[in-house]
């Protein structure tokens, strides 16, 4: 057995640090319990029990220097072959003593006792433990003896083990009211920076979070009711990205631009973060050659900063469809993180080469001098007709397609209708 | 030991690759992807259009010939993502897709205010990914291009940027300015139009001659050819 006993180390939980943890206690065993699935709390301090872990690290000097190597906040630790004896260690800040020479402040059993026991001139776990055993019990009860004999490893330690929530949850009470919902922002730096420790504990990446905030009820408008406030008091916020990450700067960004975009009816005091999908994350390949490792950020991560302040709708993707219909013939749409099986279009048709390289979205009427259609001046017809028919019951399309010159923006696709008596002339592309 | 001195700097090898003879083009620093146009390789330094650097396209109104322009080298760029901001019209997919240009590489930002499409342009020349932006800034100052500029040097990007004629005597940070302009011939006959292309900037000696690219596609010549014979034909008759 060897056990591990920290703490965090009193100036490492400085108040008012942006990106400080929400809970550190927290944290922390959330930290240990990626390295060893026996962590418990004891009097405020954390023990661990790594003996099990250590062939999977590669043996326990390589386990401990992973373990110390990037901790959530700065520690004070100690070890020892027991957890009391680590934790006394931890507590009389002498990480190399000797199980004997331990002071009896630093058993948690014997401080009660304390005063009496140095009357005795007892001051050190080995005088006491010189002591007869029946009068120790009979003096001080059962306890102490007990606390002595799992600190000498006689009698097996067992501990209510902590385990990791399958769901990140966190409550966080904010040291003022917030107006604006971008102010929000910092406390949730801080619920992120708790989210990365889960994350990383859990080996997953977040694909979708919650922020929940609650109004201040004695507002009146605190019931007010709008897309991201239901009318209960709550807002909700809800962040989605496409790739399972880790990087809490892009979330921090993404939740940034969703923020701004949120009006407060009331003040804020307490805001909540929860995780709502999660993904387990495989390890990154990187490529071994320079080359290959091109500077930038992920297509995903691009994108979704785009949607977030220019909306999705505006990050369009082209779709071909088999149609004979020029505006048919393509599709735009917004971008989508996770493709829908895509329609397969037919083969392009042939004369798809001669088709304009840009196509109005609204055909735009012609004037019309005599017989000859104007645009920028009057238009040579030099290609066509080209026929087209198309429609189904409500509508139906007869068109002759031409290419047209124009002096000054060069080849045009124009159509005129043919149903109708006047013919009416369009121009709907323009090559390029 | 003047002579030395002398005869070192005349050898082009042997400066900075970002100094260059007034006479000559610049060794080129910047990777290049050709252009797909013999005529237009030879007039640019370094023989293609510059990877990491501003290219600003001129155009008068109405005119909109970039797609000729750029497409054959777009289709050679890579795998990854085209992104467009701010086109004019709709981009013709299936004419663009006949001309090489794998249709899931077109990823266009429909962003409408210039300041949206400036931030738009920055963001998808940092991702990784994406092979070439096409933007239409009619509305960008100088120092706003100039961040795009920088960007695009970062990271390595091909970069165009088309706005209109008239912003022709304002300065630019670009590596590259060109003016296109479709050009009748006299007598006005279809299949000899030209593009006319003037080169505005480049890193080597100004180029007074306007460059004649052909206007259209092979294929497009050989319909016109065609309706024209067609033409002359019934006429005739």
């Amino acid at each position: 057995m060897h056990w591990i006993a920290v703490q965090p180390a009193p100036d490492a939980v400085a108040a008012g640090d942006a990106s400080a943890l929400v809970d550190v206690d927290q944290a922390l065993a959330w930290w240990a319990l990626q390295f060893t699935p026996l962590v418990a709390r004891v009097d405020g301090a954390l023990v661990l029990e790594v003996s099990a872990s250590e062939r999977l690290f590669g043996g326990r000097s390589v386990l401990l220097q992973r373990l110390f190597a990037a901790p959530p906040v700065a520690l004070r630790h100690a070890q020892g072959a027991t957890s009391l004896l680590a934790l006394a260690r931890l507590w009389a800040r002498a990480p190399d003593a000797p199980i004997d020479s331990l002071p009896l402040h630093s058993l948690a059993a014997a401080r009660a006792h304390l005063p009496t026991l140095m009357r005795l001139g007892c001051s050190n776990w080995g005088q006491l433990r010189a002591l007869p055993r029946a009068g120790l019990v009979r003096r001080f009860g059962a306890g102490l003896v007990d606390a002595l004999d799992r600190a000498y490893g006689t009698r097996p330690e067992l501990y209510p083990w902590l385990c990791l929530p399958e769901v990140f949850d966190a409550p966080l009470e904010l040291s003022a009211a917030v107006d604006t919902a971008p102010a929000l922002l910092f406390g949730a730096r801080r619920l992120l920076s708790q989210l990365l420790v889960w994350l990383r504990a859990r080996q997953r990446g977040v694909l979708a979070l919650e922020l929940l905030w609650e109004l201040d009820a004695r507002r009146s408008n605190a019931l007010h009711v709008d897309a991201h406030h239901l009318g209960s008091g709550q807002g909700r916020l809800e962040l989605r990205t496409a790739q399972a990450t880790q990087d809490m700067l892009h979330l921090q960004r993404l939740l940034g631009e969703q923020l701004a975009q949120v009006h407060l009816p009331a003040p804020v005091l307490h805001l909540r973060l929860r995780s709502l999908q999660t993904q387990a994350l495989s390890g990154e390949s990187h490529s071994l050659l320079p080359e290959d490792q091109r500077k930038g950020d992920s297509l995903h991560q691009m994108l979704e900063r785009l949607g977030a302040r220019l909306g999705r709708e505006q990050i369009l993707c082209v779709q071909a469809q088999a149609d004979h219909l020029p505006e048919a013939m393509q599709t735009w749409l917004p971008w989508n993180p996770e493709p829908a099986a895509q329609p397969r279009a037919g083969p392009l048709c042939e004369h798809a080469a001669l088709l304009p390289g840009w196509l109005l979205e609204l055909p735009q009427p012609l004037a019309v001098h005599g017989q000859c259609p104007q645009y920028h001046g009057p238009l040579t017809l030099l290609a066509g007709p080209q026929r087209l028919e198309s429609g189904l019951l409500d509508t139906v399309v007869l068109r002759d397609y031409f290419i047209a010159r124009s002096a000054q923006a060069g080849l045009l696709w124009i159509y005129r209708e043919r149903l109708s008596q006047s013919p009416r002339w369009y121009l709907h592309g323009i090559y390029a | 030991m003047p002579a030395l001195a002398r005869s070192s700097l005349l050898d082009g090898h042997d400066i900075h690759a970002d100094v260059w003879h007034a006479h000559a083009l610049s060794h080129a620093a910047l990777p290049v992807l050709a252009t797909g146009d013999a005529v237009l390789d030879a007039e640019l330094p370094g023989g293609g259009w510059p990877i990491g650097a501003l290219i600003e396209i001129l155009q008068p109104p109405g005119v909109h010939s970039e797609w000729r322009l750029l497409l054959p080298a777009l289709v050679r760029s890579g795998q990854g993502p085209v992104v467009l901001v701010g086109a004019p019209q709709l981009p013709f997919a299936p004419a663009l897709a006949a001309q090489g240009l794998a249709l899931q590489r077109l990823l266009w930002v429909r962003a409408v205010a210039p300041s949206a499409r400036l931030w738009a342009c920055e963001q998808a020349l940092r991702c990784a990914e994406v092979n070439a932006v096409l933007a239409w800034l009619p509305q960008a100052r100088s120092e706003q291009l100039r961040r795009l500029q920088m960007a695009a040097a970062e990271y390595r990007k091909l970069l165009f940027v088309m706005r209109p004629a008239a912003a022709r005597d304002e300065a630019s940070p670009a590596a590259l300015r060109l003016h296109l302009q479709p050009v009748e011939t006299s007598p006005p006959k279809a299949l000899s139009d030209a593009l006319q292309l003037q080169l505005l900037k480049r890193r080597g000696p100004p180029l007074d001659r306007p460059l004649h690219l052909q206007a259209r596609s092979a294929r497009m010549n050989l319909l016109l050819a065609a309706a024209h014979a067609l033409d002359c034909s019934t006429a005739r008759a």
